[in-house]
């Protein structure tokens, strides 16, 4: 068995386990959002019970719609919160976008098993768990019952070698496998991540590499920290260090292109955040070209910032002011305009370059708008220059915020 | 669900990946869930699907249905604005599970060049047979026991009612 076999089998309690076969595992946090809970809770009724299977191990988020924009989601967020009361649960509102949430408040030991109501769930394969984006209706099972059906995945090692040359960040890497495997790429199929690249890789960059594995259809994502991850289906090997600036261009997170060959295309809004790229890292990139130039009055910036942690990291390190300073607009910790739900929607000839995880036709507006998808240098670049540029064109490459 | 798993009905044909923001778009996911059917297909290439879908229609897809949000109100409005199943060659995992747990019900199979919008199909899920309008028999991929009982129950709600009252007895 591999360490994902390992692993699924002793969550199922079971010596072992084989490719296709339907195991029950056991549910270590069951994690759902204000607007996957809402329909949750009408499944959770019509089950019948009344108890959850560990008031402990179940959270909700308020993060898509926070603040609410309209009654509806505040509705919703009202019905978690009675539902989280009367079951002893733990509830976080406006604290920031849940797979973040959860990676700031939960202590996962690796092996750990995550369902959460959120396709990105899989981003706290990062750290090590096991981590399970399901829809509302399996989460009100697992709520009720602690366990979750499945079945056993094929398991495909990704290998990351080498060292990232400047300007080439995790996001490019991501970009670059889901340009390299296509939105289908692993369809029901586990990704286990190692190599040299993985080992000295930071939290942060195997969040934001975690967190867009379902891009390619993946059931699982898992960084690994050994060596010798056991039998896969099939191993992959690149050298990130081959990897040049990337965007996922219009409308597709597979439609991936140097920035090289983008150049010169007019932007009019940029996002900068959001829990794939919005952790105090990404801010500092940003920040890193927001201290030497102001954003384009052409171009709307909004940052995102993925937690109320990291806003407050940012109001410390003194990032905050240079967005201000710059022209941004700083908005709330949560998921904001990611997914077309509030707070910086776009019109239908808004062209934006966003640091998010999805470029779908529609997704964050108008059908008609075109999204880019880059990493937060790439995206910091363009918001000053009203353009796409190549990393390095706006401010030096390698400096850190300087004062 | 009819309790012989076999579907008659009429096809709205659609493409490759249909992802989840074209089949129910964010903006109305908060909606309320009674109201999720006039939103059906609603930032698709056919935006007005959801006024001329009738109960019991069919979709036919390419590959990847559903790629992208777990949002359980795609299929859900797919489901109350009438469509009886999705037949596409092959789904996102998530939209693929979510779609059988509210007991509507998906089949892998191919159709995309051997229909068109408008054709009436009959599929036999339980033998994965689907007989096309001009008499020809085709084959899709059998659903597995687990997701027959799923959707034979009704959908995960009613299965796992039936699993805790097993257990407290």
């Amino acid at each position: 068995m591999n360490e994902i076999e390992e692993y699924l089998a002793a969550a199922a309690g079971q010596p072992e386990v084989q490719v296709g076969e339907d195991i029950t595992i056991r549910v270590d946090l069951a994690m759902a959002h204000d607007v996957t809970a809402p329909l949750a809770l009408t499944a959770f009724a019509e089950i019948g019970i009344d108890r959850v299977f560990d008031k402990r191990k179940v959270a909700f988020v308020a993060d898509h719609v926070y603040p609410a924009p309209t009654v509806q989601a505040r509705q919703g967020q009202r019905q978690m919160r009675n539902f989280a009361n009367t079951y002893g649960i733990k509830m976080f509102e406006g604290e920031g976008v849940c797979h973040q949430v959860v990676a700031e408040n939960y202590s996962l030991p690796r092996g750990s098993v995550v369902v959460g109501a959120d396709s990105h769930t899989c981003t706290a394969g990062a750290y090590g768990a096991l981590a399970i984006g399901v829809g509302s209706t399996e989460f009100a099972a697992a709520m009720a019952t602690g366990t979750l059906d499945i079945e056993v995945p094929p398991v495909y090692e990704v290998v990351l070698d080498g060292i990232l040359v400047p300007g080439v960040y995790a996001k490019d890497i991501i970009l670059h496998l889901i340009g390299a495997f296509g939105t289908a790429g692993f369809t029901d199929k586990a990704v286990i991540f190692t190599g040299e690249w993985v080992r000295t890789a930071s939290l942060e960059e195997r969040m934001t590499i975690s967190n867009m594995t379902i891009e390619m259809g993946a059931m699982l994502s898992y960084f690994s920290i050994k060596n010798d991850v056991g039998s896969v289906a099939k191993v992959h090997k690149f050298d990130v260090s081959m990897i040049v600036p990337l965007m996922a261009a219009p409308s597709s997170p597979a439609n991936v292109q140097p920035v090289a060959n983008l150049a010169g295309q007019t932007v009019t809004q940029v996002i900068i955040g959001s829990c794939t790229n919005g952790r105090i890292n990404d801010m500092r990139e940003a920040a890193a070209v927001f201290s030497h130039a102001s954003i384009n009055p052409n171009v709307n910036c909004i940052i995102l910032p993925a937690s109320q942690l990291v806003a407050q990291a940012m109001e410390d390190e003194g990032l905050t002011k240079i967005f201000r300073r710059a022209g941004a607009t700083i908005a709330n910790a949560g998921c904001g305009p990611c997914f077309g739900g509030h707070l910086g929607l776009a019109a239908s000839d808004d062209v934006v370059i966003s640091t998010t995880n999805r470029n779908f036709p529609g997704r964050m507006g108008s059908k008609e708008s075109r999204v880019y998808l880059a990493s937060p240098r790439t995206a910091a670049e363009a918001a000053v220059a009203g353009k796409i540029v190549t990393p390095g064109t706006v401010a030096e490459l390698g400096g850190r915020t300087d004062e | 669900m009819n309790k012989n798993m076999i579907f008659k009905g009429r096809i709205w044909l659609f493409d490759d990946a249909v992802d989840t923001d074209q089949i129910l778009p964010g903006y109305a996911m908060a909606y309320p869930q009674d109201e999720l059917k006039k939103y059906a297909m609603a930032g698709s290439a056919m935006p007005d699907f959801s006024q001329k879908v009738q109960v019991g229609d069919i979709i036919v897809a390419g590959n990847n249905f559903g790629c992208g949000s777990s949002r359980e109100q795609a299929p859900v409005s797919l489901k109350s604005a009438g469509v009886s199943l999705i037949i596409a060659p092959t789904f996102a995992r998530i939209f693929r599970r979510n779609a059988i747990n509210i007991g509507l019900a998906v089949m892998q199979a191919d159709l995309t060049t051997l229909v068109k919008t408008g054709d009436i199909i009959t599929v036999d899920l339980k033998s994965g047979s689907v007989e096309l309008p001009d008499g020809n028999v085709v084959s899709g991929h059998v659903p597995g026991e687990n997701i027959l009982a799923i959707l034979a129950a009704g959908g995960l709600i009613n299965k796992v009612r039936q699993q805790l009252t097993k257990q407290e007895v």
